[in-house]
């Protein structure tokens, strides 16, 4: 592991990449999540036909072409953009870091739809009608009754979805960002040693996945106190 | 070939520190019929789950046909051999039509071949008025339907006993006839039983003796005339009195 | 949208369709072959066996399959012991370490989607089953199995469809699969749009052949649930 020695401050800033990478793609996941499964749950049916399109697209694609399709195509559209109006310009780099993320955003996006959809249909009419027998207006009854119960059924698959984004932030150094994985190929390149600088991405990357893991399960035991407190 | 096909002598069965069961003594003739009966929770279903080790006892002993049931995994075959049980949900094999259902253990723990359990299945399905439906899958028939299947299963097996676990009470109140015609017509041949049950007039009709448990202790054992008419027990006339005014 | 390119680059791309094929299908294979053991290990009792499978598990779940790849087809030669020992023929090339690592994926995924069904089979069936004499073993072999590859039937199929998809990243150890030769295309004409998206089209026909084909297979395994 001596070969690391030297190379944990650029490994520590791949991982910032790798959290950056991952914030932002959440934030992008649930709002693609909660797009797909509001167009799915509606009675506009052209809204339901492209939220099923959006499922289909992006569960049947490998994210690795995805993130492809993305990048360069993004590039080549952007260049021809840019080119109407300053022809002399030969290319329009996009950061890989945005392509990337809404790349593996849209991706896990995709799967958080059903599992947004699967929750609302998910809650009791039981309990609602409970709520609302109690005397609870709608706007109480969705968010002291619904949000709470969504939340506990929408958890386990949710916790899933952030493995992925995590994992799957890897694939982005495909196309050149210097997260974990490249500053590995790096240090491969001076010295000579592939198996201990990809063990330690590895390692990196299971810390962040134990974190997630963890931290649902916390969620899920603090969301089953509650849940047992309203009974 | 002894009279007594079941003894248990002051056993005890703990669920950590929850004492399900307190100091049981119950004997068991052979051809005898017992009907068990008690409040939710009394420890029926734990005392006939210890005869067939479905529930390890901690204290005391049971002898099965004089065999002692012990840790032993021949002697817990031995006395699965001789005591059939049928349970409250039918818990039969849903991937495999009614006839495979009775086939399965005589092929696999009796070692019968397969003409002649499919003969013995299709015997037994005779006696539970079913056999027309012996090439179905469970989920096509009726829960009383099932539940005879279920008797059917365990007849197949030659047991010297059957435990029934509350065979009735998960049954639609227009089935629970056709569930107990069987089991009057088993106890009418002389098979021992032994039955948790809650349907007092069959208990009345059919058993020889009446057991009735309140927080895992046997509380009151009787002839059903005496137990009906005449129950000694506090408990008893209270537990009585419930159930027989609805 | 170049029409030409798209009819001349469809068919090469489908030259690459054979390697898709062996690596899911070799893979698969050889996956819940390893996931029935790590299965078996897990529900054996023992902490000597049922550790190493949950640290497996634990592994190779939480790390990206991508960084598998590149340890196993770039890691392991770094070591000379790797290299003179018999599975250096496999280890070798980047056909047998994709292989290798898609295995010890898709296993770890498929260990758990297992236990999952083996965990839904009801327990008053096999409590039947003991009242019958039963053994464990027969329990297992007549009982559990057949009920719980019926309820992990669904999540297994997705799986298939995640490791299928999971073939692309061959390409990134030299391996000519379809993505491979796709992206040497778009590398030569720069048509990402047009290569890409044939492609994509490629793989979600396929996807939905494993869906219609793992649905056929659960509407047998059903029969007995909707006969
Ligand atoms: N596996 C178990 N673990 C812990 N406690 C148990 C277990 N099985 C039964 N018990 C407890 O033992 C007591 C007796 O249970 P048992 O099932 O024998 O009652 P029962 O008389 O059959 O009741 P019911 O009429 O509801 O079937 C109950 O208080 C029950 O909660
Ligand atoms: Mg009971």
């Amino acid at each position: 592991m001596e070969a690391v020695d030297g190379w944990w401050d650029d490994y520590f800033w791949g991982s910032m990449i790798v959290l950056q990478v991952f914030f932002f793609s959440l934030i992008l996941m649930v709002i693609f999540g909660l797009i797909g499964a509001a167009a799915k749950l509606s009675d506009n049916v052209v809204a339901q036909k492209i939220a099923g399109a959006y499922t289909i697209i992006f569960r049947g694609t490998p994210e690795i072409l995805v993130i492809l399709l993305l990048y360069f195509g993004s590039a080549i559209t952007l260049t021809a953009i840019v080119q109407i109006f300053s022809p002399d310009t030969k290319f329009v780099d996009v950061p890989p870091l945005w392509a990337g993320t809404i790349a593996i955003a849209l991706i896990v996006g995709s799967y958080a739809t059903e599992t947004f959809r699967g929750a609302f249909l998910g809650v009791k009419e039981g309990s609602i009608e409970a709520a609302r027998a109690l005397g609870m207006s709608d706007l109480q009854t969705f968010i002291y009754v619904r949000i709470p119960e969504m939340w506990r059924l929408a958890l386990p698959p949710f916790g899933n979805h952030m493995l992925s984004l995590i994992k799957d932030t890897a694939l982005i150094s495909i196309i050149g960002l210097n997260e974990t994985f490249f500053v590995a190929k790096q240090a491969i390149g001076t010295t000579g040693e592939p198996f201990t600088m990809y063990i330690v991405v590895g390692g990196i990357y299971l810390a962040f996945s134990s974190i997630v893991t963890l931290s649902v399960m916390g969620m899920e035991k603090f969301g089953a106190r509650t849940g047992e407190g309203a009974r | 070939m002894t009279d007594t096909l079941i003894k248990m002598q002051n056993v005890d069965k703990f669920f950590g520190d929850f004492q399900a069961l307190k100091n049981i003594n119950l004997e068991v003739k052979r051809g005898e019929r017992i009907v068990i009966c008690g409040p939710s929770g009394s420890g029926k279903s734990t005392l006939i789950r210890c005869i067939n080790r479905l529930e390890k006892h901690n204290n005391g002993h049971i002898f099965i046909a004089g065999k002692e049931l012990t840790d032993q995994v021949k002697d817990i075959d031995a006395v699965r051999r001789e005591v059939g049980m049928v349970f409250q949900s039918f818990n039969l094999f849903p991937h495999m039509t009614i006839v495979k259902n009775l086939m399965l253990a005589q092929r696999l723990v009796r070692k019968i071949k397969k003409p002649e359990a499919h003969k013995t299945a299709m015997h037994f399905l005779e006696r539970v008025k079913i056999a027309e439906q012996a090439d179905k899958y469970p989920v096509q028939l009726s829960g009383g339907q099932q539940q005879r299947v279920a008797i059917a299963r365990a007849l197949c097996m030659k047991p010297e006993i059957i435990l029934f676990d509350e065979p009735t009470s998960a049954l639609d109140p227009e089935m629970i006839n056709e569930v107990l015609e069987v089991m009057t017509d088993l106890a009418k041949e002389g098979m021992t039983m032994i039955c948790v049950t809650h349907e007092m007039g069959f208990a009345r009709s059919v058993a020889d003796r009446i057991i009735f448990m309140d927080e895992g202790e046997i509380v009151e054992e009787a002839v059903p005339e005496e137990f009906f008419d005449n129950p000694k027990n506090e408990r008893t006339k209270q537990f009585l009195s419930q159930i027989l005014t609805h | 949208m170049d029409l030409t390119l798209i009819t001349e680059s469809v068919p090469k791309i489908l030259s690459g369709i054979g390697i898709t094929f062996q690596l899911m299908l070799l893979s698969a294979i050889l996956g819940l072959i390893l996931a029935v053991i790590l299965l078996l290990m897990r529900l054996s009792g023992k902490w000597y066996l049922s550790w190493p499978a949950q640290i497996h598990i634990y592994i190779f779940r939480g790390t990206p399959i991508l960084v598998q790849i590149f340890i196993i087809y770039y890691g392991l030669p770094q070591f000379e012991f790797v290299r003179d020992s018999i599975f250096w023929p496999i280890l070798r090339e980047p056909f047998g370490c994709a292989v290798v690592a898609l295995t010890l994926n898709t296993g770890a995924y498929v260990c758990e989607i297992l236990r999952g069904g083996v965990l839904g089979v009801d327990h008053g069936i096999l409590e039947a089953g003991s009242a019958l004499g039963l053994s464990a073993q027969q329990k297992f072999i007549y009982l559990t199995t057949p009920i719980a590859a019926r309820i992990a039937l669904p999540a297994y199929s997705n799986d298939f469809i995640s490791l299928m998809k999971a073939t692309s990243l061959a390409s990134t150890i030299t391996l000519m699969d379809m993505t491979g030769i796709a992206r040497t295309i778009v590398a030569q004409t720069f048509a990402p749009y047009e290569i890409f998206i044939s492609l994509a089209i490629i793989y979600m026909i396929l996807t939905w052949v494993i869906q219609k084909t793992f649905g056929r297979i659960e509407k047998y395994l059903s029969h007995y649930v909707n006969p």
